[in-house]
């Protein structure tokens, strides 16, 4: 007797059958196509790497949440990846390290994770992306935000909002503008990140508050955190913002909240977040930060669609099947593959073209609605 | 996000301990439910609300806390030992509604604990929270081994089923009353609003109302 749970996939991983995996595919092409078009030259890094060289080149990317096992060859720790940028920063500081800069690089892979939470079940994702390396200037930062919002556009989504913040924010306060002590910082950081002023309070840090309302439509919130800024500790990165904000405005709706750290483990001034209609969470990040081991600044995006393809799996067209019956006109077929017809061919008389999903039947050369 | 403006707003409202506090400070911010939601023989889950993109729903504390994290509901209240237990990453907490208030304890038998804290590397915890729980004991070095039950904690120490409990704590009464004493505070607990991370970011009308429970914290507060 066969075991019903022998098949079972892991949980967190799925099949994507053809309806979902043609919408994957496309999306991955569309956001290839336009990062191609801007000049990204695109990278494939291996699925699975040391795990050292993966844990250098991003500060705060955990390798605990990582497959890990020993690599029978070398008996070194090998790690499934969880982010590319990682790889692409192996990458931009070994084999192109002379490379002219900058150095505009794209890929798009699966990543997986050891374990799913409750919220996001999924261990396996689509990971698509940009990184300019070289820079993390406001000018690159702008580039990268309006490359993230037409590539998402091309891919298909709609209602794209974007949430700028400031990664390093607390740090930079905490030096001079409201003095805190490094033990302090961890618990400060985390209450501002729950947006919840009552824990910050207990916390010690009454006078990082008014970066809680300091949030939501850009231009309010960044007149409101120029007004927190009084130091003048700020100045270059409001000024860095503001100059990104007017990039793309009008290409998507804008928001500031500077104390968000959601997904930002390793980005230093600038970070942003990417939303969409129908898309619950984000649909991608990026940022500034700095390559591991080099200390080389740069600037990238990634986009995670899975959520995406979820979402306009149901409308994605598969395109129109051509039956071709038995003994029927080869260079016709061949003739209507070249107009991008599909052809489904007949192997024996038992074979049924509207059972099989074809549209149209191969009649006396031409495409004929079964 | 014109899509986002004709969806309904879904307030979640925590059955029991908070809600009669938690009634006059919603409607203070504009948050009134129809009559049906006070009628105790309605069996209806969700309520209209006088504001017409609005709705509210009436589930179990820590379900609210799940809603909202999964954006099925967009803001709802809570107390702050829900969000503390679930910690979960998708909520945001940013009004403290200064109602509802209580301490979460560890507490044990008043006759005295067979396994004192102090030559044990590992305990067993009753406790309807038993992610807070072991997190407490971890800074101490102790491994908790939790059993989570859903309610009337007090027994199990009396039937042998743990030495200790995590419980909340008003009054001390129900402690008392079985035999039992607060021995450490673990937190200081009050209701909290609570919206939804890429609610907060996408839709205006949650920043708005965010707004409006600030304002009236902050009035209270003067």
């Amino acid at each position: 007797m066969s075991d019903p749970t022998s098949d079972l996939l892991p949980e967190g991983l799925e099949d994507r059958l053809p309806q979902s995996a043609a919408a994957a595919a496309r999306i991955e092409r569309d956001a290839m196509a336009v990062m191609g078009a801007h000049g990204f030259d695109r990278v494939r890094p291996p699925l699975i790497e040391f795990e050292k060289s993966m844990a250098t080149r991003t500060d705060g990317l955990m390798t605990r949440h990582m497959f890990r096992f020993v690599d029978p060859r070398s008996l070194r720790t090998l790690a499934l990846r969880s982010d590319i940028t990682a790889q692409v920063g192996r990458i931009a500081a070994t084999g192109l390290s002379d490379a002219p800069r900058p150095l505009r690089l794209c890929y798009a892979g699966q990543v997986v994770r050891i374990a799913g939470d409750q919220l996001e079940p999924r261990r396996e994702n689509l990971q698509i992306g940009a990184e300019l390396i070289g820079s993390d200037s406001a000018a690159a930062a702008g580039e990268m935000v309006e490359l993230a919002i037409t590539a998402l556009e091309a891919a298909g989504a709609t209602g794209i909002s974007v949430d700028f913040t400031l990664p390093d924010l607390v740090d930079t306060l905490a030096a001079e503008t409201f003095p805190l002590a490094e033990e302090k910082r961890d618990a400060v950081r985390r209450e501002l990140d729950a947006k919840d002023a009552g824990g910050l309070t207990d916390a010690g840090g009454e006078a990082y508050i008014p970066l809680l309302f300091a949030t939501g439509p850009f231009d309010d919130a960044l007149e409101k955190l120029r007004a927190i800024d009084a130091g003048g500790a700020l100045s270059s990165r409001l000024e860095g913002l503001q100059q990104i904000a007017d990039r793309v405005r009008g290409r998507a709706r804008l928001t500031l909240d500077p104390s968000e750290r959601h997904g930002f483990e390793y980005q230093s001034w600038f970070g942003f977040t990417i939303f969409a209609d129908g898309v619950r969470g984000a649909v991608g990040r990026g940022g500034t930060y700095l390559i591991g081991g080099t200390g080389e600044p740069a600037t990238g995006f990634s986009l995670y669609p899975e959520e995406l393809v979820e979402a306009v799996k149901a409308q994605e067209s598969l395109g129109n099947k051509l039956f071709l019956p038995l003994g029927h006109d080869r260079s016709a077929a061949t003739r209507l593959r070249g107009q991008g017809w599909r052809t489904v061919e007949a192997l024996s008389d038992a074979d049924d073209a509207a059972a099989l999903g074809c549209s149209h039947l191969l009649d006396g050369g031409e495409a004929k609605p079964v | 996000m014109s899509e986002t403006a004709n969806r309904l707003l879904t307030f979640a409202v925590p059955k029991g301990r908070i809600l009669d506090e938690a009634l006059p400070v919603m409607a203070r911010a504009g948050v009134v439910p129809e009559s049906a939601f006070h009628d105790k023989a309605d069996r209806s889950l969700s309520f209209a609300c006088e504001a017409a993109d609005m709705r509210i729903i009436r589930v179990r504390a820590f379900d609210v806390a799940t809603f909202v994290a999964f954006g099925a509901a967009q803001v709802g209240i809570v107390g702050s030992d829900v969000i503390e237990e679930f910690n979960y990453s998708e909520l945001y907490a940013p009004v403290d509604l200064d109602i509802g208030h209580c301490r979460l304890s560890v507490a044990e038998p008043a006759e005295g604990n067979p396994a004192p804290l102090g030559n044990a590397s590992h305990l067993r915890v009753a406790t309807k929270y038993p992610n807070i729980t072991s997190r407490h004991f971890e800074r101490q070095g102790v491994q908790a081994e939790c059993v989570k039950l859903n309610g009337a904690m007090e027994l199990a120490p009396s039937l042998g089923l743990a030495g200790r409990i995590v419980d909340l704590v008003s009054t001390g009464r129900t402690l008392q009353q079985n035999g039992l004493v607060e021995k450490e505070r673990i937190m200081d607990i009050s209701a909290r609003l609570i919206v939804n991370r890429v609610a907060l970011k996408t839709d205006p009308r949650v920043a708005a109302l965010v707004e409006r429970f600030r304002a009236n914290a902050v009035k209270d507060a003067a």
